[in-house]
């Protein structure tokens, strides 16, 4: 398995966007499917990812995006319909992808017999739908002021920092590892990374990734 | 808590950045150690052999313009192959491209120990190069060429430099650029002043017996010194305004560094003549400096040893971009799963790509005991097969994903990547053949390499084959996100 997930979005619009950007600062491989001529050239000025531009309904717009690829598809459009039926589609196409909608009403639970998760960004904003994308490993847990990044993250089986003490790991300037694994005190130098427990790390995004890296492999 | 690291978020590159780390990749190596190389296979035509290899190069920078703005990822050409091609393609084509930039490594390593001795000898702390034999070393019962023992040292200190640090360079890489140009633009400008260049001898253009066919084999050797913008590519995610402004600098560090190129090839010949350019091999343009620039000055001495210092500070940046470079490829495709995850990590106490530098250690220290040619060859060869492949994946992308956004499109669609395959391919043709006459072993290390690589990726995944034992797929979740 792969550290870098390969993910889908459609819908480059105001969710969709700062989910693409979350994710692809975790050093994920984002590709935004997007209709508006204006949107699209909007997306690619800030590269981030690699923009289709048509309708993600269509077979063939969302092969284009690499679909067969995919590790994960969030139609974050704001039509529930339209999402619906793109992650329909999707799983047609590429039947292991994890699939993700955003919807607009509370009854959402139902939907989940035929998406992997829903979301309502109206309650949860676009970092819920990075968590969803990801799955549990990684939750943020908070928005601070500016774009620090305070999550809970699961020490994977076998990453490089996994089973070793914080004093022996060398995390980039910008990232802070806050608790201990059961979340009752804070982290000391002798707290040590046990594979599988979750602890509280706040960091920076341009590091993100590289804390990733180290945390889950 | 964090370990006393000092490594700050990337500064912003602006468009002189981006094309000075292009420039300054391009105008490493290649240019101080393969011109007296060059000029030893077609004589005074060496001129040529820049001049359309810059040509060749450019159509793949067409694509290289392309693919970089529509794909915003870091990884050079591997990154862009792997978007569209599957798994065994891309596993080549990443392959391909990390052994060229390891034997690009020891290609300048192997430059640079000529011209450290040279800039010794110029400061009389040596004897004349030529003298300098070897080192009889007590422990071993063997003598070994100092000029190995230098080239392994310089790869030995970056990697080491490299696989504990994370200096990133970004604006020093500017003002390397910076100097390299402006020492070339020295030596130039004297060249053309001396009065050896008022008798400058072009004729005859070939040498004699091979006539204009040496050209080809020439472009081959020398193709790796328009190799740079594979890096400018590998450092996108830090320039501002990618989508102008990372075409814009593949173009213009493309066009500056032809320019300087022929300029320097052209003294080069000018002033020291093909044949003796061909005498002095990989100190090429040091000799021709320290033959007409002024002697007598304050500090340096002799101004020849400005541009010997140059091709030593050229060469170990060189070296150093592309320690980097094939530690990231490895890196990329550690990351992708086509290597062995831990190519993929980053060392738990060090912050850097540990095992994907030291793996390209120990080819890059292995292939220093090449003869300089060789290594040359054997990069261009790889380097030029890498190219194919790019040009291919834009040919593809745009024929199964006519809806990717492209910021930039190349002109002239589909011409420039059938040119460049087309011109690509014939240059391949022409080494390879070169090779078999002159180089069976290059060429046989070429072939071990892509053996290895099929070798490597059946290995792997059989190894990914085997039923795994890792956790079942995510339960589906549901965000508890009910209104009360």
């Amino acid at each position: 398995m792969p550290s870098a997930l390969d993910i889908v979005i459609a819908g480059g619009g105001r969710v969709g966007f700062q989910t693409a950007e979350i994710l692809a600062d975790r050093g994920h491989e984002v590709t935004i499917v997007e209709r508006d001529e204006a949107v699209v050239s909007e997306i690619a000025d800030e590269w981030i990812a690699t923009v289709i531009r048509g309708d993600a309904t269509d077979p063939d717009i969302i092969e284009q995006a690499g679909i067969e690829d995919a590790d994960a598809i969030a139609a974050l459009t704001g039509e529930t319909g339209l999402n619906l039926a793109v992650c329909l589609a999707a799983t047609e196409l590429s039947p292991g992808v994890r699939t993700v909608a955003r919807i607009d009403r509370t009854a959402g639970e139902a939907y989940t017999r035929f998406v992997d998760a829903v979301l309502f960004p109206e309650r949860a904003g676009a970092r819920v739908a990075a968590n969803e994308v990801l799955g549990s490993d990684v939750q943020t847990l908070a928005d601070v002021t500016g774009n620090l990044d305070i999550m809970l993250v699961r020490v994977a089986e076998g990453a490089p920092a996994a089973g070793k003490s914080l004093t022996e790991v060398r995390f980039p300037a910008g990232a802070v590892v806050v608790s201990d694994a059961d979340g009752y005190r804070i982290a000391r130098s002798d707290t040590s990374l046990t594979p599988g427990e979750r602890y509280v790390v706040a960091v920076e995004p341009e590091v993100a990734d590289e804390v990733m890296n180290l945390l889950q492999g | 808590m964090s370990g006393e690291q000092t490594r700050s978020p990337e500064a912003e590159l602006g468009l002189l950045d981006a094309t000075m780390i292009g420039m300054g990749a391009m105008i490493g190596a290649g240019i101080f150690v393969l011109t007296g190389l060059a000029a030893e296979i077609a004589g005074p035509a060496a001129i040529a052999v820049f001049a359309l290899n810059g040509v060749v190069t450019a159509f793949t920078g067409l694509s290289y313009a392309e693919l970089a703005s529509s794909i915003p990822k870091s990884g050079g050409g591997y990154a862009f192959v792997r978007e569209i091609f599957d798994d065994l393609s891309s596993f080549i084509m990443g392959w391909m491209l990390w052994f060229a930039y390891m034997i690009a490594g020891a290609l300048y390593a192997l430059g640079f120990a000529p011209n450290f001795l040279e800039l010794l000898h110029v400061y009389g702390v040596v004897r004349p190069p030529e003298e300098v034999g070897a080192l009889a070393l007590p422990v071993v019962d063997a003598a070994v060429p100092v000029g190995f023992l230098l080239a392994f040292a310089a790869v030995f200190g970056l990697v080491a430099l490299n696989a504990v640090s994370t200096a990133a360079s970004g604006s020093a890489e500017t003002v390397f650029t910076i100097i390299k140009v402006a020492i070339l633009l020295v030596f130039v400008a004297f060249g053309l002043a001396s009065p050896m260049f008022s008798g400058a001898e072009f004729q005859p253009l070939f040498p004699e017996g091979s006539g204009a066919a040496a050209v080809l084999p020439a472009m081959g050797l020398t193709f790796i010194a328009f190799e740079g913008y594979d890096l400018i590519t590998t450092v996108t995610e830090e320039v501002k305004n990618p989508r102008e402004n990372i075409p814009k600098a593949i173009f213009a560090s493309l066009a500056v560094t032809v320019v300087v190129y022929l300029a320097v090839v052209a003294v080069a010949v000018g002033t020291l003549g093909a044949s003796g350019l061909a005498e002095a091999g990989e100190a090429g343009i040091a000799e021709a400096a320290t033959s007409f620039m002024p002697t007598g000055l304050p500090i340096i001495q002799n101004g020849g040893a400005l541009v010997v210092f140059g091709a030593v500070f050229s060469t170990l940046t060189a070296l150093n971009a592309v320690v980097i470079a094939s530690s990231r490829v490895a890196f990329s495709m550690g990351r992708e799963g086509q290597l062995l995850p831990s190519f993929g990590q980053i060392h738990h106490r060090y912050g850097t790509p540990f095992v994907a530098i030291l793996a390209s250690a120990v080819v890059m220290l292995g292939s220093v005991a090449l003869p300089t040619q060789s290594a040359g060859n054997m990069s261009s060869l790889f380097f030029l097969l890498s190219f194919v492949i790019v040009n291919v994946a834009a040919i593809r992308l745009r024929r199964e994903r006519p809806n990717m956004h492209r910021p930039y499109e190349m002109p002239f669609y589909p011409a420039p990547p059938l040119i460049g395959i087309a011109l690509n391919l014939i240059l391949t043709g022409v080494l390879v053949e070169y090779l078999l006459r002159t180089d069976p072993l290059a060429l046989g290390l070429s072939a071990g390499w892509i053996l290895l690589g099929g070798a490597a990726y059946l290995t792997l995944n059989r190894l990914r084959a085997e039923p795994d034992s890792g956790p079942a797929a995510a339960e589906a979740e549901m965000a508890p996100e009910t209104e009360d």
